[in-house]
């Protein structure tokens, strides 16, 4: 009889294996209204969800509460996602909470998605698009409330951390409807200024509260700045549509301002470093010079510099030696030229020179001779000229003229006293 | 815009200049020449730094004026 009976537990783990296995328990969509809500110290989240007639038991674990944009409060209206499981101890079916998020933001939520997976197709997320931060800013435009958390934040941290640069604030309201336009407009102000970079942004709040910075127009005035952005909006967790299409995204505005400026500290110690390492450097040259020098002072050329010039020496008076036989071979290869043409034959027999010469011309002589009237007058004959002409005939000789008869040796003017055949 | 480049300019080429150094490639004369140089990048930056003359916040209105702006007296 008592085996009929089953312990608590049996029950208990039954009905858990039942609520386990159904499916429809394990993803479930919920919304109602928080109640009885305590957040323990370890991190996660006690409370109810409630409505008109109905209440279920509800726990959020810290590994999911750290990532809510919002802080849950009594009374405020939810939507939820989780699964319903049994908690053994107590018997309590409840529900695990993965995700929260306010009621009415829902549909803000949705704009936020829509809008997000757009600009991101358009690339105005883009990586490539993104300025770098210049590291050593002189002037800081502000874009955000002149009242707040998030300029005093960012006001002192600039000037706790780098006292040296301007700081110009564009004041803006951020939130409410009106909001996004006054923050378009700003930024629009802003990139008139010379400015290094600007730091648009607002304190924490909830998402409804930031939804100024989700909106499209404020996303293409960041996208459109020539200056550097840094979009510095809520918390830690809070992530807007600004932060994507913004250069650099802060997780606060404090952090936005640390992000801007460097710390005239850190930098201090950057100069004094870059100072010790230029002394050093140019010292290390100088030893090393000096090293350098040290050793070629040292040189056995430098330590003995009459070897230079006994070498050189030598060297001289090697090619004078050179020299002077160069000159003898010289002068005896033209002696020996000289010899040889002495020994020539025409000039040991000069009469060769002239001897045919002279033959020939006595050869030439007597043929003149043989040639000559003369040497015929020479064996007797004469020549008879009248008037200086030479007669051939007595033909034109008449008695009395006057005739001149040419003798080897010379000459008679003679008279015609007759004329033979 | 133009005296905040010259600042990180400087800097730029300030380590640029030490390591150039540190490699001990150059000749003495260039070494002593970059030193110099150097020399006046650190003095320039070091007054600078050292001017830690706060400056003044500024609002810019609507119309453009600008006025002085204290975030710290609420």
């Amino acid at each position: 009889m008592e085996e009929k009976y089953l312990t608590v537990t049996a029950l208990t783990r039954y009905l858990k294996y039942k609520f386990d296995s159904d499916v429809n328990l394990k993803n479930v969509y919920l919304r109602g209204e928080i109640s009885n809500f305590k957040s323990h110290t370890t991190g996660h989240f006690y409370f109810s969800i409630k409505d008109e007639t109905s209440k279920i038991n509800a726990i959020m674990f810290k590994t999911n509460t750290t990532k809510l944009n919002f802080v849950p409060t009594e009374g405020m209206k939810v939507f939820v996602t989780g699964s319903i499981r049994i908690y053994e101890a107590t018997g309590n079916y409840q529900i695990y909470v993965e995700e929260m998020i306010e009621d009415g933001v829902g549909n803000l939520y949705v704009a936020f998605e829509q809008l997000k997976k757009k600009l991101e197709q358009e690339g105005l997320f883009d990586p490539k698009y993104k300025k770098p931060i210049p590291k050593i800013p002189e002037k800081i435009g502000i874009v955000t409330a002149s009242t707040g958390a998030a300029i005093r934040d960012i006001l002192s941290t600039i000037h706790r951390r780098f006292p040296l640069c301007e700081t110009y604030l564009f004041p803006c309201l951020v939130q409410g409807e009106n909001a996004a336009k006054d923050i378009v407009k700003k930024i629009k102000q802003a990139c008139t200024y010379d400015l290094d970079v600007l730091i648009v942004g607002r304190g924490g709040g909830s998402f409804e509260d930031l939804n100024c910075f989700n909106d499209e127009e404020v996303a293409r005035a960041i996208f459109a700045s020539p200056i550097p952005i840094i979009s510095a909006v809520g918390h830690e967790i809070d992530y807007t549509i600004a932060d994507f299409v913004a250069d650099l995204r802060a997780p606060t505005p404090t952090g936005a301002a640390e992000l801007a400026v460097p710390n005239l500290v850190d930098l201090k110690h950057v100069f004094t470093q870059y100072h010790i390492r230029l002394n050093e450097s140019i010292i290390k040259k100088i030893k090393m010079q000096k090293l350098y020098l040290d050793t070629y002072k040292s040189s056995f050329i430098i330590k003995n510099p009459m070897l230079l010039f006994e070498n050189k020496k030598q060297k001289l008076d090697l090619l004078y030696e050179q020299l002077i036989r160069a000159m003898e071979n010289n002068i005896q290869q033209r002696k020996n030229a000289l010899e040889q043409l002495k020994t020539h034959y025409i000039l040991c027999n000069p009469k060769q020179l002239y001897e045919p010469a002279k033959q020939m011309l006595k050869n030439v002589i007597e043929k003149l001779e043989l040639l000559n009237p003369l040497g015929v007058l020479k064996r007797g004959y004469s020549l008879t000229y009248q008037n200086n002409i030479l007669l051939h005939s007595v033909c034109s000789l008449k008695k009395g003229d006057m005739i001149t008869v040419k003798l080897y040796d010379g000459s008679i003017d003679a008279k015609v006293e007759k004329i033979g055949d | 815009m133009e005296k905040t480049k010259k600042f990180e300019e400087n800097m730029k080429e300030l380590e640029q200049i030490i390591n150039e150094l540190e490699t001990g490639e150059t000749d003495l004369d260039e070494s002593i020449r970059k030193y110099t140089t150097a020399m006046k990048l650190v003095k320039d930056c070091d007054e600078k730094l050292k001017a830690v003359e706060e400056q003044v916040s500024k609002m810019v209105l609507e119309n453009g004026e600008e006025e002085p702006f204290e975030a710290f007296d609420n």
